[in-house]
């Protein structure tokens, strides 16, 4: 989860790291207008969970309060990178007097260390920096997972950056101060990133005129203290705008991606596929699946549309919300579904199944047809069941083809699926 | 024949070897690859099931405060690591199953204590806690697997230490047996492994080891941290790795497939998914991510790296079988008919049967066989001692043991009572029960121990003859009774109130009380000591809940019985009538009442096997009269009365004896109680060391799983 900046700057200078005077956050320009105390320079800053946001406009300079409101004016309902700017933050501005640097905390990916990155040369993209001048940036990788930054290390990065700075030697302790806390409050809070960009040394001291603070998830259960200290009551779900179905799938309480923009316009010699697949690796790999079956035998005219999980035991209910989604998403021309393996069973997704085929064809809704497989926990009871159902209703049922067993693997079965709904489109 | 192969020859002590030479040397010697679980909350007991009965030696549980507990049913459970490898000092492998909250100390403990693989099933632990966990792998030399990883899996060794499922086919050299060799695979996800095994089954290629490293954004072992063990290991021709978009470790292979091709002496084939993901958003495993901007994570930058090592990178399963089968020579391993007659097989097999274990009593018609021997024999030989001592620790006790344990009860017995007030005419039962929930000696009496389970049961005997001796009255005389007394003269004493020893009655009442001990877990008494026992009652209220739902129609009827044949045996005397006559008369009168006739009849038995030998005891001490007699009479007359074919039970027996005693028909009952406050003690500790908290149980569901029948030793 990814906090705010003026949340992320409220746990800085809830741990001793100094921030630049916050004057509040507004929604609207008219809040500003008339403010008294906007008198010198201010920072509007947009509040969206996105890194970018200077290059893309969402970062101004104003001073006094009627260029505030213009410019808030301006930059509130923009749209930046897929997140609506619904927010600004108005703080006072930094004079930027000896420098501004880069101090960041995260986890290498490749070794898992805690890794300290520093650079005198903030305030731009670090990665750039890292690229075009390497001697520029210093990582410090921490091995042991300490809680707090070991002061050698500590030393080491802040004199590295006091002796890239105009007034270095000064700034010392002060710049190993900041990174000690930032380091600590890294781990204390348990996150993924914590980033100030740029660190603007002024004569005070350095201030944190930016703040980026990535939450790991995992961690958020024992992490109370802070949310109470940011007056947040739930964990926030930070992607940009989630589609219809998503919003949907998440009601539901499965895992749905999207692979088309919700604006797409569906090509016409194309087969849609959707997926309800078993396990979320499995979910990944059907999709490659599903477009590697259609570039090998079809001419790449097949194309998967979305990502799906149900978890580890869904109930009936929620398998037929799966099927239930994708039938009423009009792209879909196909769904291919797959059972396997140990800990879902096989009886609750095929009553989820024919209950959704069911219920569609009574209730005069779209049915797409379904081509899958299953095997595994609870066969030969779902068997049964299928039989049975086939039995009773057949008509209902009969755009439903699902193998029972493992004699033909899954990718075969969405070559036949595929082919299928290719004849019945009338296609070669 | 064992279709798998030797446990040392496989991948698993492979492993082993290389981490800790001299623990190999050991488990060379033994042959056994012992692993432990820690968390046995839901899914960890679940699996530790599954794991054990798909031939994974699972040799001890791990859970603070679990010590003394059994989780299924069998494999002992320890507080802590340490003590666990006090009794099995060769773990090779701990699997942790723990709650997120609690994982890291968990598997910190396994690791600190020197286990060499420690897989971390557990999901949603924090980052900070996964990197202090990888920082002591790293220290202690420990392979650490996972977290959130599905497990190990070895199939020709039929081993496996996680959660996945019986899906994976071995080589297989001969029908029916196993060999070592094959691919192994080693995967980011779960799923898609059985998709991967699945498709080269197909075309008969086998996998000796499946480990699924997991999905988190940072884990114990990385693709290049395994790849090469696998390539050591000499059954291995050839290994895939199944990565997936987000983080570098493919990356991070490839590189060193190419700076150190050494380590990789044998071909490698790469399953990489996601090659279709949208930018920035999470696909199911946290890891599974592609980042905008981010130069690695993305499927090409994986599919590149890896190709310019020389690693083919496929995206389906018909491109895996494809480059399998070229880098293998197209060697296969097996007929696939065989892995799909297997599949076929483990998916066809009915649901099993559920069930739950008993190891203290068999019950089946016309048999009962409490701890292996049957219960004619200990009603003819054992002391009450004796059988309270088998009963709860599962053997006869020695001669020494027997004398201490005796002198136990009789301490129990002569200690002072709880004031309880019978009302008039009050059920004995009742008033049993408020002993026991008031006896204040019998709460403070906390044995420690291996025989504690027996000496608190012995000690509720001794305690026993105390409230009988009060119920009677006879309180002094139990009280004057010496020390070194066996505890049927304490019985004999408390019922009678005669201080002069009869040895042949104390020795009849010692008797109908063993013929009373147990009767397995499906009597009401059972049952309800058993609900009280799931919630982890007290022992105390354990047992008053059993003693109180001993009733008329259960286990008291020996009392209505008692009077049944008094009532006939006076008839019989009073009028010169027969037996017979005078039985058929009773019963017609009992008709006529409206009233039951007790003691006949009995849900399992035909014949019940204390009959006899309560009968022939009777007679030979010569305390057998005309309720007897008539008690032997009684299913023919009943027959030949009423037309039911209800055969006496060991309540009528008791019955009959009590009454020729010449003793009160509610002896009858109380003697019952006492025998059956063994059988009582016996499923508590069951209950409360193999059984989980709170459990559903239906008591159809028990099956005796103790030691078979076996002859009684003297």
């Amino acid at each position: 989860m990814r906090l705010y900046e003026n949340e992320a700057k409220r746990l800085f200078a809830a741990e001793g790291i100094a921030i630049p005077k916050p004057l509040g956050v507004v929604s609207s320009a008219e809040e500003l207008v008339g403010r008294k105390d906007l008198g010198g320079p201010v920072m509007l800053k947009s509040l969206v969970l996105i890194g970018g946001r200077g290059k893309a406009g969402g970062i101004r300079k104003a001073s006094g309060a009627a260029e505030a409101a213009a410019l808030a004016g301006e930059m509130l309902g923009r749209r930046i990178r897929g997140y609506d700017v619904e927010r600004l933050l108005v703080e006072e501005a930094v004079a930027e007097a000896g420098g501004a640097c880069y101090a960041g905390v995260t986890m290498n990916p490749a070794d898992f260390n805690v890794t300290v990155i520093v650079s005198p040369a903030g305030g731009v993209d670090i990665e750039q920096v890292a690229k075009e001048t390497p001697d520029k940036v210093l990582r410090v990788e921490i091995p042991v997972n300490e809680q707090a930054l070991p002061d050698a290390e500590a030393a080491r990065l802040a004199d590295f950056l006091a002796s890239g700075l105009p007034d270095g030697k000064a700034q010392f302790d002060r710049l190993k101060g900041v990174l000690s806390r930032l380091y600590a409050l890294f781990q204390k809070y348990d996150c993924k990133v914590a980033e100030i960009n740029p660190l603007l040394c002024t004569p005070g001291g350095p201030v944190a005129a930016d703040a980026k603070i990535v939450l790991d998830d995992n961690g958020l259960y024992r992490q109370g203290g802070l949310f109470r200290l940011l007056g947040l009551s739930e964990v926030r779900h930070d992607v940009s705008e989630q589609t219809r179905n998503e919003l949907r799938a998440r009601e539901a309480g499965f895992k749905y991606v999207d692979l088309l923009p919700e604006d797409h316009v569906k090509e016409p010699e194309k087969l849609y596929v959707g997926l309800v697949p078993g396990g979320a690796g499995y979910g990944i790999f059907s999709i490659d699946e599903v477009a590697n079956v259609g570039d090998r035998f079809f001419g790449g005219r097949v194309a998967p549309v979305n990502f799906m999980d149900s978890g580890g035991g869904p109930t009936v209910a929620m398998v037929a919300e799966m099927f239930h989604l994708l039938m009423d998403y009009e792209v879909v021309d196909l769904i291919i579904t797959s059972r396997f393996g140990g800990i879902s069973s096989c009886d609750i997704f095929i009553q989820g199944l024919v209950g959704c085929m069911r219920d569609r064809r009574a209730a005069g809704r779209r049915v797409v047809p379904v081509y899958g497989r299953m095997v595994g926990t609870d066969l030969p009871s779902a068997r049964d069941f299928l039989e049975k159902a086939k039995r009773e209703t057949p008509d209902e049922l009969a755009d439903m083809h699902i193998t029972v067993g493992n004699r033909t693997i899954m990718a075969e079965v969405i070559r036949d699926g595929i082919r299928y709904a290719f004849e019945r489109k009338g296609w070669a | 024949m064992d279709p798998k192969i030797k446990a040392t020859d496989g991948f698993l002590f492979h492993l082993v070897r290389k981490l800790r030479p001299a623990l190999a040397d050991r488990v060379a010697q033994s042959g056994r690859l012992d692993t432990i679980i820690l968390g046995l909350g839901g899914q960890g007991s679940k699996h530790a099931g599954l794991m054990h009965d798909f031939g994974t030696s699972i040799v001890a549980g791990v859970a603070p405060g679990g010590a003394g507990t059994r989780v299924y049913e069998v494999i002992p459970v320890f507080d802590t690591v340490k003590d666990c490898l006090q009794e099995f000092p060769d773990v090779v492998a701990a699997s942790i199953w723990r709650h997120y909250s609690t994982a890291r100390d968990a598997a910190l403990e396994a690791i600190e204590a020197g286990i060499p693989l420690v897989v971390l099933i557990s999901e949603g632990l924090p980052l900070r806690d996964v990197r202090d966990i990888i920082v002591a792998a790293r220290k202690h030399n420990t392979v650490l697997i996972g977290g959130n990883t599905p497990g190990l899996i070895f199939p020709p060794e039929r081993i496996k230490i996680g959660m996945l499922p019986d899906v994976f086919y071995p080589e297989e050299i001969a029908p029916g047996r196993f060999g070592p060799k094959g691919v192994t695979i080693i995967s980011r996800s779960g799923a898609i492994l059985y998709h991967m095994s699945d498709a080269m089954a197909s075309v008969g290629i086998a996998q000796n080891a499946v480990i699924g490293i997991g999905g988190d954004g940072a884990i114990g072992s990385t693709f290049r941290d395994l790849v090469p063990l696998a390539m050591e290991y000499e059954n291995t021709d050839l290994v895939v790795v199944a990565g997936e978009i987000g983080g570098c470790q493919e990356e991070l292979l490839a590189r060193d497939v190419r700076e150190n091709p050494a380590r990789y002496p044998k071909p490698l084939v790469a399953l990489i998914s996601g090659a279709h993901a949208p930018e920035g958003k999470t696909m199911g495993h946290a890891g599974a991510i592609v980042t905008p901007g981010l130069e690695t994570g993305t499927f090409a930058s994986k599919k590149k790296a890896l190709e310019e090592a020389g690693v083919p990178v496929v995206n389906s399963q018909f491109d895996l079988i494809e480059a399998v089968r070229a880098k293998l020579g197209g060697r296969t391993y097996f007929a696939p008919e065989r892995y799909y007659e297997k599949m076929k097989t483990i998916w066809d097999a009915p649901p099993p049967q559920p069930s739950w274990t008993t190891l203290v009593t068999k019950v089946e018609p016309d048999n009962l066989v409490v701890r292996g021997y049957r219960v004619q024999d200990l009603i003819e030989r054992a002391s009450l001692v004796e059988a309270a001592h088998l009963i709860t620790m599962g053997e006869l006790p020695d001669e020494g043991l027997a004398a201490s344990l005796t002198l136990l009860a009789m301490e129990a017995a002569v200690k002072p009572l709880p004031a309880v007030h019978p009302a008039p005419g009050e059920d004995v039962s009742k008033t049993f029960q408020k002993f026991i929930l008031n006896d204040r000696a019998l709460t403070a009496f906390e044995p420690a121990g291996k025989l504690a389970q027996a000496e608190k049961t012995v000690f509720a005997l001794g305690r026993f003859a105390g409230y009988l001796a009060e119920v009677q009255g006879h309180g002094t005389a139990l009280k004057a009774v010496k020390a070194q007394a066996s505890l049927g003269e304490a019985i004999f004493r408390a019922v009678t109130g005669e201080k002069k020893l009869d040895k042949d009655r104390a020795r009849m009442l010692e008797a109908i009380v063993v013929a009373s001990i147990d009767h397995g877990v499906t009597p009401p008494s059972a049952q309800a000591t058993l609900v009280a026992s799931s919630v982890r009652a007290s022992y105390e209220v354990a047992l008053a809940q059993g003693v109180g739902a001993i009733t008329d129609v259960h286990g008291g009827a020996g009392e209505k019985a008692a009077e049944f044949f008094l009532r006939c045996a006076g008839l019989a005397s009073g009028k010169g009538w027969s037996h017979e006559d005078a039985a058929q008369a009773v019963i017609r009168d009992y008709i006529r009442e409206g009233r039951r006739i007790e003691g006949m009849g009995h849900r399992v038995h035909r014949q019940d096997p204390r009959r006899d030998v309560l009968w022939v005891l009777a007679e030979r001490t010569g305390l057998a009269g005309p309720c007897v007699a008539i008690s032997k009479i009684a299913a023919d007359m009943l027959r030949e009365v009423r037309g039911l074919d209800l055969p006496i039970n060991v309540d009528g027996v008791i019955g009959a004896i009590v009454a020729d005693m010449g003793l009160e028909p509610k002896v009858a009952k109380a003697l019952f109680i006492f025998g059956r406050l063994m059988g009582l003690s016996a499923h508590y500790y069951e209950e409360v060391t193999l059984q989980p908290i709170m459990r559903a149980i239906d008591f159809r569901e028990a099956v005796y799983r103790g030691v078979p029948e076996r002859p009684y030793p003297r």
